[in-house]
């Protein structure tokens, strides 16, 4: 049985139909096209399906579209605008963080909400490295992974104190 | 004056693909939706070996939203395989692996696909798998291919009932060498199935359109090869196959053979609508085309001083339930099990054994970490024995330049003692245990380049970019990307006016493929020789265009050079296109191997390797005193690439390969018990997490390669190659333990302490 539902995704707000049976992940892949939130393991293991629910990086493969009314919704498209690249986004190309890619959209979302309750502090490789643990990388060994996410942390702490 | 000249090789460049890779645009297959797409899905056998009686799909049938169900019956009657055509596209009479293929449906989605599954009754015959190696190749055992004598196989596999290919590089006279000696060693390893752990699961989608031409837009490694058995399975010519690659989410070998192509056709032309295939991870866990399990035993002599005098070893490769790959992997463990070493007598045979298992691949490095455990646990043991340090007992016994390698072949660009002294003395190498639970390892081998072919054409692009097509998949690794590079270099532009084209077989030239560690270097080659062409054609027409001899002008600084000016190439690339017909290049390669000795070589698909690398790991590990936990303190692999044309990527595939060979070093297995895989969920199946690793440390080695572009040398497959023997004897020094089979976990550390 179809109900509606309203999904704030990216900003936008949109109207949809879906069964109360319909994932998060397939609401945004098939219904909005939101194919940048990637399908995998659909058992919250591979982590490549993460998205941000409020702020905090979720797996969309396991949780009910319909819990997520009147949620914040961000994929890896809400990252930037259309045509520009946040800073994240920018450091995995400069450092190399991005081979096949088919785990980066998870990578880049969860990455996104451990900067944001890192909030300018100085990073900590290991952190970083349980931040990230929950999204499997098969190409990279993830070195270059925490290589950026580790600048970005970086350039935001030396941001901070240039503030103060 | 040659401005652009070489500064963009060597260069860590970002890869072409990087923007879309990170905003969530790049199309991978398995976003590939097609208007009336319906969902296919396949019934797998339950049971590891069993006869089927009979299959009823009327229930099935009769399930509004299905739009059809196809078995055996339904299809053309017609065995594939690479090098031994074993399989059909659903089992016949019989299964042969949890897992097998038995029917399929089409229907409107999932849901319904999945009641359709349920729905088909299949009546089975039990039968008593044989799931071990050792049952599989005993005298007289049951046979898991009553037909194999009459299998269509190419004439480099010597078959025998459960052996699909029996393979042996033999020379000098072992037995007067193990006669001579002062001490012989006999070890045995053992190494499990090993999945891919690509994070994209293969995924099929096919449209038939009204030419008669079926696209399937797929995430494989090897279009060519895909488009080859669609053909021979759908009994249709190869050029009614178009096989797209869109993006791909990881292959690492185990998507080099077909996957759901085959699948997706068949349903696609029973139903008369556009059918998308794509696998569960249960599976992927049950029936993809994991690493071999193996059984390894070697022996081997040495004489007082610690020189290699003979050694003699059998590999038994498990094949599972088809051949696929595994008559071509069993005989590349020859030259692991040879090592990097000169040995004056050797005696090595490798069998590819069917069981009741799944069909297995090509995964990165497909014989390395198996062979290369054996032999480096081995030399570790033999160094500590005759009282050696074991790096010193390697330096004493490797290659050197111009050596000749276990088929005769002369080697050449030999960096094997650099290798190990630079990975010994990046990890702080010291010689025995100065901490209780601590210790450090050490591991060294060698690995080839596939050669074979690769072309590549060019087209000049109105805004004065260039197109560059090859056939070759962009798997991930950047090799096209540093292809460009090279391309970029030689036609004096900016690396960012190289466009990468998808490998689509109706428009992309031949390539042999991403596989065995070749793209960068063939594709390279190509490039080079297809910017021959562009220039030479490109100062012709310019010639034509500015009236100004050819030989006067000049292709660079992202334009042409006449005389008098430079035009930018935006300006003559529309000139080119308005007067010239536009510009097509073509560049093509062909590596072939060194000259060998036949006679010390039968039954090998690669019988000589082709500008081989070298390598050697070190690793230092903890060992919990109580729980027998093991954590990686430190890692470092030190590589001869040859030519590092994009040091990140090439540090990135060390450390990816490194990463995933530590995973089947310390956790990844798949379990069969009874025949049945037992784990097959990303659960129980453990991947190294980024908690499970520590940072890889990259030591670069160039010594240039004969034949490839700038001296580039292959370093896709190698990094998985040493890591299991390095940690094995990294557990070794640390607690006394010597673990002969993979994975070594904490469980197993305890039980041989109690021992």
């Amino acid at each position: 049985m179809k109900a509606p539902l309203t999904l704030d995704v990216n900003g936008m707000r949109h109207e949809l139909e879906v069964s109360g049976e319909t994932t998060l992940l397939d609401a945004l892949r098939e219904e909005l096209g939101l194919t940048g939130t990637k399908k995998n393991c659909l058992e919250a293991e591979c982590g490549v399906c993460t998205v941000l629910l409020d702020g905090k990086a979720v797996n969309s493969c396991i949780l009910l579209a319909h819990q997520c009314e009147g949620r914040n919704i961000t994929t890896v498209e809400g990252l930037a605008r259309p045509g520009s690249l946040s800073p994240l986004q920018q450091a995995f190309i400069q450092h190399g963080a991005v081979q096949c890619g088919f785990c980066i959209p998870g990578m880049l979302v969860t990455a996104q909400s451990y900067l944001d309750e890192l909030d300018g502090r100085a990073p900590d490789r290991d952190e970083v490295r349980e931040a990230i643990a929950g999204t499997l990388c098969r190409c990279t060994g993830y070195s270059k992974i925490v290589d950026a996410i580790e600048a970005e942390a970086l350039r935001l702490n030396a941001a901070r104190w240039e503030a103060c | 004056m040659l401005k652009n000249y070489h500064e963009l090789l060597g260069q860590s460049l970002p890869r072409l693909d990087g923007e879309p890779k990170v905003n969530g645009w790049h199309v991978y297959a398995s976003d590939v939706r097609l208007p009336g797409m319906l969902v296919g899905r396949l019934l797998r056998s339950p049971h590891p070996h069993a006869a089927i009686r009979r299959i009823d799909v009327s229930a099935a049938l009769a399930i509004p939203g299905v739009f059809g169900v196809i078995t055996a019956a339904d299809v053309p009657d017609v065995r594939f395989g690479v090098l031994v055509k074993d399989q059909t596209l659903f089992a016949t009479d019989r299964v042969r692996f949890h897992g097998q293929p038995v029917a399929a449906v089409a229907a409107r989605n999932e849901d319904i696909a999945e009641r359709a599954l349920a729905a088909i009754v299949v009546d089975y015959e039990v039968l008593e798998p044989i799931e071990t190696l050792d049952q599989a190749f005993a005298p007289g055992a049951t046979l898991i291919h009553l037909g194999w004598e009459g299998y269509e196989a190419s004439p480099v596999c010597d078959r025998s009932g459960n052996v699909c290919n029996h393979s042996r590089i033999h020379y000098g006279d072992v037995k007067a060498a193990l006669a001579k000696a002062h001490r012989v060693y006999e070890h045995s390893f053992t190494t499990p199935l090993q999945h891919a752990g690509y994070t994209e699961p293969r995924t099929s989608v096919a449209a038939w359109d009204s030419n008669g031409l079926v696209t399937i837009h797929t995430n494989c490694q090897l279009p060519f090869e895909v488009q080859q058995v669609v053909s021979e399975v759908m009994q249709i010519p190869l050029s009614s196959v178009r096989i797209t690659v869109p993006g791909i989410g990881g292959g690492f070998g185990g998507k080099l053979r077909i996957g759901m192509e085959h699948y997706a056709a068949v349903l696609a032309r029973h139903v008369g609508r556009p059918v998308r295939v794509s696998c569960t991870t249960e599976e992927e866990l049950i029936a993809a085309h994991p690493r071999q399990a193996a059984h390894v035993t070697v022996k081997t002599a040495v004489d007082r001083e610690g020189k290699l005098l003979a050694r003699v070893a059998r590999a038994l490769i498990d094949c599972g339930a088809h051949a696929g790959s595994g008559p071509s992997v069993a005989a590349n463990t020859l030259q692991l099990l040879a090592g990097p070493y000169e040995i004056e007598a050797l005696d090595v045979q490798a069998y590819a054994v069917y069981t009741n298992k799944v069909p297995t691949g090509s995964f990165r490095a497909p014989s390395g970490p198996m062979a290369n455990l054996a032999v480096e646990s081995q030399m570790d043991i033999i160094a500590r024995d005759l009282g050696l340090d074991p790096l010193e007992f390697r330096l004493k016994n490797v290659f050197t330049e111009n050596s000749k390698g276990p088929v005769g072949e002369k080697l050449a660009s030999v960096s094997i003692a650099e290798c190990l002294n630079r990975a010994a003395e990046a990890i702080g190498w010291v010689r025995g245990n100065p901490e209780a639970n601590r210790g450090k390892g050490m591991a060294c081998g060698w690995w080839l380049v596939a050669g074979m072919s690769s072309g590549v054409v060019l087209r000049l692009n109105g805004d004065g970019t260039v197109t560059m097509q090859s056939g070759a998949v962009e798997i991930g690794t950047g090799a096209l990307s540093g292809a460009a590079q090279i391309l970029a270099d030689e036609l004096g532009l900016a690396h960012s006016d190289i466009h990468i084209a998808m490998a689509d077989t109706q428009t992309s030239p031949y390539d042999y493929g991403s596989q065995g560690s070749r793209t960068l270097f063939n594709v390279g080659n190509a490039c080079r020789n297809a910017a021959e062409d562009f220039k030479a054609q490109l100062r012709q027409m310019a010639g034509r265009i500015y009236g100004v001899p050819v030989e006067e002008v000049q292709i660079r600084d992202r334009g042409v050079v006449l005389p008098d000016k430079h035009v930018p190439m935006v300006e003559i690339a529309k000139i080119v296109n308005f007067r010239e017909g536009g510009l097509l290049a073509r560049g093509t390669t062909f590596t072939p191997g060194p000259a060998f000795d036949a006679s010390r070589v039968k039954n090998h698909t690669l019988p000589a390797w082709s500008n081989p690398s070298f390598f050697a790991h070190a690793a230092s590990v903890d060992v919990d005193e109580e729980t027998g936990e093991i954590t990686i303190r430190d890692y470092v692999a030190c590589h001869d690439v040859g030519y590092a044309m994009n040091p990140a990527a090439v540090e990135g595939q060390i450390q990816g390969g490194v990463t995933q060979a530590l995973g089947l070093a310390l956790s990844e297995e798949i379990i069969y018990r009874d025949g049945i895989v037992q784990n097959a969920n990303l659960t129980d199946y453990k991947m190294p997490t980024a908690q499970d690793v520590p940072d890889i440390r990259c030591v670069l080695v160039e010594s240039p390669s004969v034949s490839g572009p700038h001296g580039v040398k292959g370093i896709g497959e190698p990094p998985c190659i040493c890591p299991p023997a390095a940690v094995a004897n990294a557990i070794a020094t640390a607690t006394g333990l010597r673990i002969t089979s993979l994975p070594i976990t904490a469980e197993k550390i305890v039980a041989a302490r109690a021992a």
